[in-house]
């Protein structure tokens, strides 16, 4: 680093080029930013790779469970070609969150957050534009992996009956709907990250929100965490990647007395990532950068 | 121009910055004073709407910085180096800025180029050394070709081809193109070769706004070194109210309070010999030192057998703070 200070003389360029500061420029500006770190492609990686590879794993393990008299699960309870679909992403959506975080605390534990809020003083647009990249971005690797582990499992064991037939809206919409399901969880992540501006901890409210909660939730036999774990945020949002067929049955089994369909499951996810957002949004505003 | 009325800036109850107003006029370098805690990046950090006042207003080109629709060609600035994510090439960090205003890749090279960054531009900015931040962070507040610099401690780190790059970098911009440029220093040597005019800033309180002379000549009194013969009754005889006598060695003496024009011809009169009669400007550090002795925050402890203030070869007594605005005129 000795060599090549310019002496060329700076020009002046704002006459004829007028640059201006605008939603489309900045929504570039995070695509540029969110593509060019290298958390991106890993956990994005990691998580195209664990979908992948878990939604065949488990379609082989279900296919190759034991007969009902050998230890095996009763008839009409064998699993179907969606069960791997769910199981996958219980795992799977750990790697979108983390994304979600790094995201936007990334920025904060680096200082970067000031260069972008010199280059964008209202704020406000830096904080939708890098939720609208992170979104568009999660949903569509998340339809890629969801493709790709469907095309494998139907070359796989369409053999053996056990593929999801496409052209089936009964089956599309929880498909569709586990794509939608990631890229909120990647955006409630990235609500947390915008409101607690620091990468462990944002990380690991996101993972206790998602792993630690529904256990405790669920294991502990007191009736006010027992009624409201239908509402925490992965649970409630898991709801609209099962099919209806799969929602009536649990129900019938549940004797929780709160039996959210898919669509309501999934808008309670949607309160949590507002209220969230929301309150990072008028902390971001007032806060000092 | 940046204008900044009444500012404050309250942490809990620690006031960083206290009601200060100042103007930044086009055209010329000015350069930003004060001892550490002063209150100097709090202001910088106030005027690109980073730090929210407790109190007053700040203005660029007549309006806040918020307000303006392409804010990085109002301004350009460098508030503390490595403002970057770690994880991320230089280039694509300026690439990435400059696409917020549509500012196309022609323009990142330009600035890459100019300042020096081409063989690391690819590299991830976390392995950069202080100096090559530095530079991306200048190259960063150039993108945009902003009408104002606002540059806080922009040689910290810098080689001395890269503060002299930077000292030609803002005189140009300033003199010959007419923009603002505002800049912090600690390093007072280089603020007596780069500014034109000075604001020097005390426990976030202005204590001098003026031209650089002027700032210094207000600050440290006029010394004048005698060496004689006769200095004792010499000294006798300039004795007054307004003029003190510091005997150095055998015959040596400074004198302030008054002109090597009036010494000589008070001498001439009572016919001393003068072996010596030389006038000692005081230097941009010894103003600074005069005007800062009663608000530096973080005093370092004096060395026993040392004054805890350097003092040159010319040294200069501690003045009384005067400048042409003092703290209280400015509110």
């Amino acid at each position: 680093m000795t060599t090549a200070v310019a002496t060329e003389p700076h020009r002046h360029a704002t006459a004829t080029k007028p640059y201006k500061l605008s939603f489309g420029h900045l929504l570039r500006g995070e695509w540029i930013k969110f593509w060019s770190v290298r958390s991106t492609t890993w956990t994005l990686s990691i998580f195209l790779i664990a979908t992948v590879g878990l939604v065949s794993l488990i379609s082989l393990a279900i296919l190759n469970a034991p007969s009902p008299e050998n230890g095996g699960p009763p008839p009409g309870q064998e699993g179907t070609p969606l069960d791997p679909f769910a199981v996958a992403v219980t795992l799977a959506q750990l790697a979108v969150a983390v994304l979600g975080c790094l995201t936007i605390t990334g920025e904060y534990t680096t200082g970067m957050i000031r260069s972008s809020l010199t280059a964008a003083p209202k704020r406000l647009p830096v904080l939708w534009s890098k939720a609208i990249v992170l979104v568009v971005s999660v949903f569509v690797v998340a339809l890629v992996a969801i493709a790709l582990a469907a095309a494998l499992q139907w070359l796989f064991f369409d053999s053996q009956d056990f593929s999801i037939d496409v052209t089936d809206p009964e089956l599309v919409r929880p498909l569709v709907g586990t794509a939608l399901y990631l890229a909120t969880i990647a955006l409630l992540a990235y609500a947390l990250g915008a409101l607690l501006r620091h990468s462990a901890a944002a990380v690991a409210t996101v993972l206790g929100l998602l792993l630690v909660a529904p256990i405790i939730f669920t294991a502990i036999p007191w009736k006010p965490l027992t009624v409201t774990s239908p509402f925490l945020p992965g649970l409630a949002g898991q709801q609209v990647t099962y099919t209806d067929a799969a929602l009536e049955q649990s129900a019938g089994f549940s004797d929780i007395g709160v039996d959210l369909t898919a669509w309501q499951g999934y808008g309670v996810l949607v309160v949590w990532v507002v209220l969230i957002l929301g309150t990072a949004a008028v902390l971001l505003k007032r806060r000092d950068a | 121009m940046i204008e900044a009325h009444d500012l404050t800036k309250r942490y809990g109850t620690k006031t960083a910055v206290d009601g200060i107003s100042f103007t930044v006029q086009p055209g010329r370098v000015t350069g930003f004073l004060g001892p550490n805690g002063a209150g100097k990046s709090t202001t910088m950090r106030m005027v690109v709407g980073l730090d929210r006042p407790t109190r007053g207003t700040v203005t660029v080109n007549g309006r806040p910085y918020a307000e303006h629709r392409s804010p990085l060609t109002q301004v350009g600035a460098l508030l503390e180096a490595k403002a970057v994510h770690t994880g991320r090439s230089a280039r694509n960090h300026l690439r990435a800025i400059a696409a917020t205003h549509g500012i196309g890749d022609k323009r990142v090279n330009e600035v890459i180029s100019m300042t020096g960054l081409d063989t690391v531009a690819k590299r991830r900015v976390g392995g950069f050394s202080l100096g090559m931040g530095q530079r991306l962070g200048i190259a960063a507040a150039l993108v945009g070709d902003p009408q104002t610099l606002i540059l806080d401690e922009p040689v910290n780190g810098l080689d001395p081809e890269g503060v002299l790059w930077v000292r030609n970098l803002v005189k140009y911009l300033a003199a010959s193109e007419g923009r603002t440029v505002f800049l912090s220093s600690h390093l007072m040597s280089e603020m007596a070769v780069t500014a034109d005019h000075l604001i020097v800033i005390g426990r976030g309180k202005i204590i001098a706004d003026g031209p650089v002379d002027s700032v210094i000549s207000q600050a440290t009194r006029a010394t004048v070194r005698v060496r004689s013969p006769q200095a004792t009754d010499l000294a006798a005889r300039l004795a007054g109210p307004a003029v003190t006598v510091t005997p150095s060695e055998d015959g040596l003496m400074e004198i302030h309070g008054a002109t090597a024009v009036e010494i000589g011809e008070i001498a001439a009169k009572a016919g001393f010999v003068l072996h010596e009669l030389t006038p000692l400007s005081g230097s941009l550090e010894d103003a600074y030192m005069s005007l800062t002795s009663e608000s530096v925050e973080y005093h370092s402890a004096a060395l026993p057998g040392q004054e805890s203030v350097p003092h040159g070869a010319h040294a200069a007594p501690p003045a009384p703070t005067t400048g042409p605005t003092t703290g209280e005129d400015a509110r």
